[in-house]
């Protein structure tokens, strides 16, 4: 359809004498500096780098072996219903009794995700809220907010956090409880860079200040080596105080992995070494971790998942310097209202 | 540096949005996973552990 507004095609154009098209760019005084970018990023594109991962997640393989973060006392029931797989939205129910450390807590989660947005609301019994929201805004820039919200004063706290992932380097910057009047709070910076296909060098930097007139910065380095074949990585954390943190993770073959971390505290005031050593089994139907570590602390804790949907859990630690022993069972459910062609599953796995 | 007066509007609207969120948050979750998801659930699956 032709409108009486649209402009006639234009007349070819005459041939004119061809430009260079250096001699009419503005940046022409600036061009070698461009020059000279283009070609330290195409020579830094042959090389191949692989990307670092985040500082955050340096010694992930170490913490996924180790049960440090999973074991847990007295008795522990978790109930996870998924409404929708696409987008993900689930609900879970957590009931935690008779435990020697925590008092007995019931805690309600939401989780609602898609492939951009991650949104994720916790509440416990006695009112506290936490709460993430993740928003990506390409592959590899993210924005991440975690807030925690009590009755109580001073048990509030917000997170705001930039994550920038290059094809080699990762970038990290985030601020926590900042004030917008007198710009109080803690910023952290990182930034973790390939510098061969197995080495990644880091520097971390906490800014601290808790009042105006008081600062207080501290810069950990770190160093992570992957094998070849990523079948072993070894990271270290240097911090400025005087603490080092070094990890090894091993994959020993296709079901078992071994992790081992050595912390060690040297300041003038506190001498203070803790070494772990664990194991992690992962079977048909269970996964068993087993650590022990030189505070004498020796703790496993097993998964069975009897069916797709019913997990039983028993965690085991006995303190042998102490002479105390811990021991948690736990049942986790996953219910859920889709039929198995909904969840993504093939009709046979039910 | 911002006069005293905005710094107590700033205290306010920092006191108000954390409050809102306080209990805002799990029920706007909620609400918008109830109302996206595929297929909708029905609203007492939502409430019960049991159901």
């Amino acid at each position: 359809m032709a409108s009486i507004d649209e402009k006639p095609a234009p007349p070819p154009a005459p041939p004119s004498p061809p430009v260079p098209v250096v001699a009419t760019s503005y940046f022409n005084p600036i061009s070698p500096f461009f020059n000279a970018y283009d070609r330290f990023a195409s020579w830094r594109r042959d090389l191949g780098l692989p990307h670092p991962g985040s500082v955050e997640s340096l010694g992930k393989e170490v913490k996924a072996t180790h049960l440090s973060t999973y074991i847990f006392d007295g008795a522990r029931a978790d109930i996870t219903k998924t409404f929708s797989m696409n987008p993900l939205f689930q609900a879970t129910h957590s009931f935690a009794l008779g435990s020697q450390t925590a008092p007995p807590s019931y805690n309600f989660t939401a989780i609602y995700a898609t492939p951009s947005v991650f949104m994720q609301g916790g509440v416990d019994h006695e009112g506290n809220v936490n709460g993430r929201f993740n928003r990506g805004w390409s592959p590899n820039n993210v924005t991440k907010f975690h807030a925690q919200f009590s009755q109580q004063v001073g048990h509030n706290m917000i997170q705001a956090e930039q994550e920038y992932q290059g094809a080699d380097f990762n970038v990290n910057l985030k601020a926590i409880n900042p004030w917008p009047t007198d710009l109080t709070g803690i910023y952290v910076g990182s930034y973790l860079q390939s510098f061969t296909k197995n080495l990644a060098l880091g520097v971390e930097s906490v800014f601290q200040r808790p009042t105006p007139d008081t600062s207080e910065q501290i810069t950990s380095y770190l160093a992570r080596y992957t094998s070849s074949d990523k079948s072993w990585i070894a990271t270290t954390q240097l911090q400025g105080a005087g603490v080092m943190t070094a990890t090894y993770w091993q994959k020993l073959s296709e079901r078992v992995e071994a992790a081992a971390e050595l912390q060690v505290v040297a300041t003038p005031t506190r001498r203070d070494a803790i070494a772990t050593l664990g194991a992690k089994y992962d079977l048909r139907a269970a996964s068993f971790k087993a650590q022990l570590d030189s505070t004498g602390k020796v703790s496993a804790l097993l998964e069975q998942r009897f069916t797709p949907t019913f997990s039983f859990l028993v965690a085991g630690e006995i303190d042998h310097f102490k002479n105390a022993a811990k021991v948690g069972v736990g049942v986790m459910i996953e219910g859920t209202s889709l039929t198995p062609e909904e969840m993504g599953y093939p009709p046979e796995m039910q | 540096m911002p006069s005293e007066e905005t710094k107590e509007r700033i205290v306010k609207v920092v006191e108000l949005g954390r409050t809102a969120l306080h209990y805002g948050w799990i029920p706007f979750i909620i609400y918008v996973g109830f109302t996206r998801s595929n297929p909708q659930p029905s609203l007492i699956m939502l409430i019960s552990p049991l159901a």
